[in-house]
């Protein structure tokens, strides 16, 4: 594939994806370099990075924050990554129907687009969280709750940009269905912009659940680094260790997965990845 | 400096000139060896069709190359300059200066966000030194207006440039151009986007302005109805090599290559005599009747919204195996008409009917059915193939939309790839591999698959070249008798609604001025407004068609030649 040529030959987008492919691994090996569960008290608490064994230091309970970051690799992508997911498919889903069939549907779904678009997602995403009993699968619904209009209105406005194209019209008039148009024609010349954007919610979904592990709504049964950060704060003027490791994890992917969205971008936007070849 | 001596010599001389194109591409050289020189007070054309490099010389003489590219051999003097030698700031001076470029669209060659007289100052200010007074510069601005024929040049030069006219855009362009009494103009298919008659104004405009400061123009075509009608020399150029150059006579009299012979022949001329004449069977079948459409486009809050008129009660009949074409200008709703016809455009009022149903008021699954019946191939073959489905697909699909099994679908496709003169394996490619020509006969190939009683052709072929329009014509012609097909030809080159058209309908402002016999509305025409379209088909005098003498003889005052 020319596309994925063309990434390799793109040195950000790049780096993005080896740091990004780095935390995959990291997470997909956490249960073999760290058979003890993250919850394990290990050693005294306050342990400081390097010693006792613990390379990251331990926390105010004694438990591995090394092994934390690793475990915390797992909730943060599978969050991400299924969030987004949620996302794309509501959002897409409205944007299309809005973008396609314009007029009175198209002004339905928007002015509901902009309703969601006008709370503030965080808050939103607080209230829907503390309605239902936190749990992987509720916030994963919830950050694609929130998370969706964006992909809905760039949805809508690739459709509106395709649905009078020739091309359209000639299926059209080959008597080809609305869905066969749809999926057939339409999404796959509008998918590129869709997919760098939903690459990017990915990023956005993981501080979205790491805001609210911090806050302390996040799924109880689960290390992620917002709860890390969220439960070290107190103490980050003793023990710095707790919140830095997990905050800098934080960073790093988020940066990597951005990065790798933007190269992205910039290898399925024809008039960008022809300038640079 | 001294003006007599300058005016012998000429004022572009390219020499030798090969331009080396990178590596990977279809060919090493844009152009090879080409040599011409353009004196001053004198039209020289360079023809050739799209990728013979015609614009590439036109770019190399301004030094506007893209960087991949780059002159490997020769070389460009522009007013005794050569351009490739040139610092920024003598690069600068020349642009615009010594030099000025006219380009095919004017749209995008004027800032959007400018009004137009601050666009023309803005070139005088840039290249006299030292720099003129505001009312000197304001009074050359509305100076120059006049002179490119612009009415009102006060209010005009207040205006934004989406808010003229395609030929209006174009006399601005032109009045910059001519800002600082350029030696050389460039033009680099100036008038493709025009309407005819608008394409007749410009050059007339052109040569006009030629011929009161003596200045040498280069103008780049694919028409030699325009360089029958403008040039004193031709250069014909194929693949970057110059295949033939002399005056016009000599080329277009008695053309010494092949290749230009081949060109000249490609011209549609609209050969009367030899249009067949089809008996029409009693019962139309297709009737267009009292056809209304107007498109309201909302302005501010408190204007009121703009209306174009694209159809006012159009009627219209069209028999089996006849071929009606509707000619006019832009905006005069001829591809609205065919869109209505395909029900891609919701008309106002008014009904189709076909073959005894009312088009009008099916809906769903009825629709579709009629639509089978209906078929179009649309003006842009870039556009109107999905550049993520392979050609065999496209084709396919629809009869496979009508329960023809797969593989019964993909044999006829490659069926109909061959009958429109494709190679069968075309089926398992992409529309990007393929040329503009090729695209538009896979675009017929798939109108055809559904077997239509009812072809729309909507400028199906004013994107293509000359010779490539000429075959896919012929393709047409043959396609039309071996399968009976009714075809709606919409054009407005009217040489080609003549050539392909049992019966002509023009028209202008969603109305029908004249309606009739191809041979009787080109020889006889009697709407005003038709004679003025047969009037600006360019190169009218040269290519001596038989039956458009006598609107030649009856309005001789409104010619264009000197």
């Amino acid at each position: 594939m020319d596309a994925t040529r063309a990434f390799l030959r793109h040195p950000s987008g790049m780096v993005g994806l080896v740091v990004l492919l780095v935390v995959v691994v990291i997470a997909l090996i956490a249960p073999i370099v760290f058979p003890v569960s993250p919850w394990e008290m290990v050693s005294a608490p306050f342990t400081p990075p390097g010693e006792d064994g613990l390379l990251l230091g331990g926390d105010t309970l004694g438990r591995d924050v090394a092994a934390g970051v690793a475990y915390g690799a797992r909730v943060s992508l599978v969050i991400g990554i299924a969030s987004a997911m949620a996302a794309m498919v509501i959002g897409v889903t409205i944007g299309a129907i809005s973008g396609y069939f314009g007029g009175k549907v198209d002004l339905v779904l928007m002015r509901m687009t902009e309703l969601f678009q006008t709370i503030p997602a965080f808050v939103l995403a607080i209230l829907l969280v503390a309605t239902f009993n936190p749990s992987l699968l509720t916030i994963i619904l919830t950050i694609g709750a929130v998370s969706w209009p964006p992909l809905a209105r760039l949805t809508r406005a690739e459709f509106l940009r395709l649905r009078n194209r020739e091309f359209v019209e000639a299926a059209l008039c080959q008597g080809e269905g609305t869905l066969r148009i749809v999926l057939g024609h339409i999404l796959p010349n509008a998918i590129s912009p869709i997919l760098v954007v939903t690459s990017l919610t990915v990023a956005t979904a993981i501080l979205l659940e790491s805001a609210l592990s911090f806050m302390g709504l996040g799924d109880p049964n689960l290390m992620s680094w917002g709860f890390m950060i969220g439960a070290g704060r107190t103490v980050i003027r003793n023990a710095w260790w707790m919140s830095v490791f997990p905050g800098l994890a934080i960073l790093i992917t988020v940066l990597a997965i951005n990065l790798f969205g933007e190269g992205l971008s910039d290898v399925l936007n024809p008039r960008v990845s022809r300038r640079r070849s | 400096m001294s003006d007599t001596v300058q005016a012998k010599a000429p004022v572009l001389s390219v020499e030798g000139l090969s331009i080396a194109l990178p590596e990977g591409g279809d060919r090493p050289f844009a152009v090879e060896n080409v040599s011409f020189e353009v004196k001053p007070n004198e039209v020289v054309c360079l023809v050739g069709e799209s990728g013979s490099g015609k614009s590439m010389i036109a770019h190399a003489v301004l030094s506007l190359l893209p960087k991949s590219v780059n002159i490997a051999a020769g070389a460009v003097t522009v007013a005794g300059q050569n351009p490739a030698k040139l610092d920024r700031q003598a690069l600068r001076r020349l642009r615009g200066g010594e030099a000025a470029m006219i380009f095919q669209e004017p749209l995008s060659s004027l800032n959007p966000l400018k009004r137009v007289g601050r666009q023309i100052e803005e070139m005088i200010l840039t290249h006299q030194k030292p720099m003129p007074s505001a009312i000197e510069v304001h009074e050359r601005v509305q100076q120059l207006l006049t002179q490119v024929g612009l009415p009102n040049p006060k209010l005009l030069e207040k205006s934004y440039p989406f808010e003229l006219s395609g030929g209006q855009r174009q006399r601005v362009m032109i009045a910059m151009a001519m800002a600082n009494r350029p030696a050389l103009l460039i033009a680099d298919e100036p008038t493709t986007a025009l309407d005819v008659t608008t394409q007749r104004q410009i050059l007339r405009l052109i040569d006009d302005l030629r011929r009161d400061r003596g200045m040498g123009v280069l103008l780049i075509t694919h028409d030699f109805g325009v360089v029958a009608d403008v040039a004193d020399r031709v250069v014909v150029l194929r693949h970057g090599k110059v295949v033939e150059q002399g005056t016009v006579e000599e080329v277009l009299r008695n053309p010494k290559a092949e290749y230009t012979r081949e060109l000249i022949d490609a011209v549609p001329k609209a050969r009367l005599d030899e249009i067949r004449r089809t008996a029409v069977h009693p019962t139309p079948l297709l009737e267009v009747i009292g056809l209304e459409k107007t498109f309201r486009v909302k302005r501010g809050l408190l204007q009121p919204p703009r209306e174009v008129v694209a159809a006012d009660g159009i009627s219209l009949t069209l028999h089996e195996g006849e071929t009606l074409a509707v000619v006019g200008e832009s905006g005069s709703g001829k591809s609205t008409l065919g869109r209505m016809i395909m029900r891609l455009t919701e008309p106002d009022g008014g009904a189709i009917r076909f073959n005894g149903q009312d088009l009008r008021r099916l809906r769903g699954e009825a629709l579709r059915q009629a639509r089978k019946q209906l078929q179009i191939v649309f003006q842009d073959p870039f556009a109107s193939l999905d550049p993520r489905q392979k050609v065999g697909d496209a084709i396919a699909r629809g009869p496979m939309a009508f329960g023809t099994s797969r593989t019964e679908a993909m044999e006829l496709a490659r069926k109909l790839l061959v009958r429109v003169g494709l190679n069968a394996v075309a089926a398992d490619r992409y529309p990007h591999e393929f040329s503009g020509g090729q695209r538009q006969r896979i675009c017929i190939a798939r109108a055809l698959a559904l077997k239509p009683r009812v072809l729309i052709a909507d400028e199906a072929v004013s994107a293509l070249d000359v010779s490539v329009q000429a075959q896919v014509l012929a393709l047409l012609a043959e396609l039309r008798q071996e399968m009976k097909l009714a075809m709606i030809f919409i054009t407005h080159d009217l040489r080609i609604a003549a050539e392909i058209a049992d019966r002509v309908i023009v028209l202008q402002k969603g109305r029908i001025v004249e309606e009739g016999a191809t041979a009787d509305v080109f020889t006889a025409p009697q709407a005003a407004y038709t004679r003025d379209l047969l009037d600006a088909i360019p190169g009218r005098d040269f290519f001596d068609q038989p039956g458009f003498a006598s609107v030649t003889g009856a309005l001789p005052t409104a010619r264009m030649s000197s």
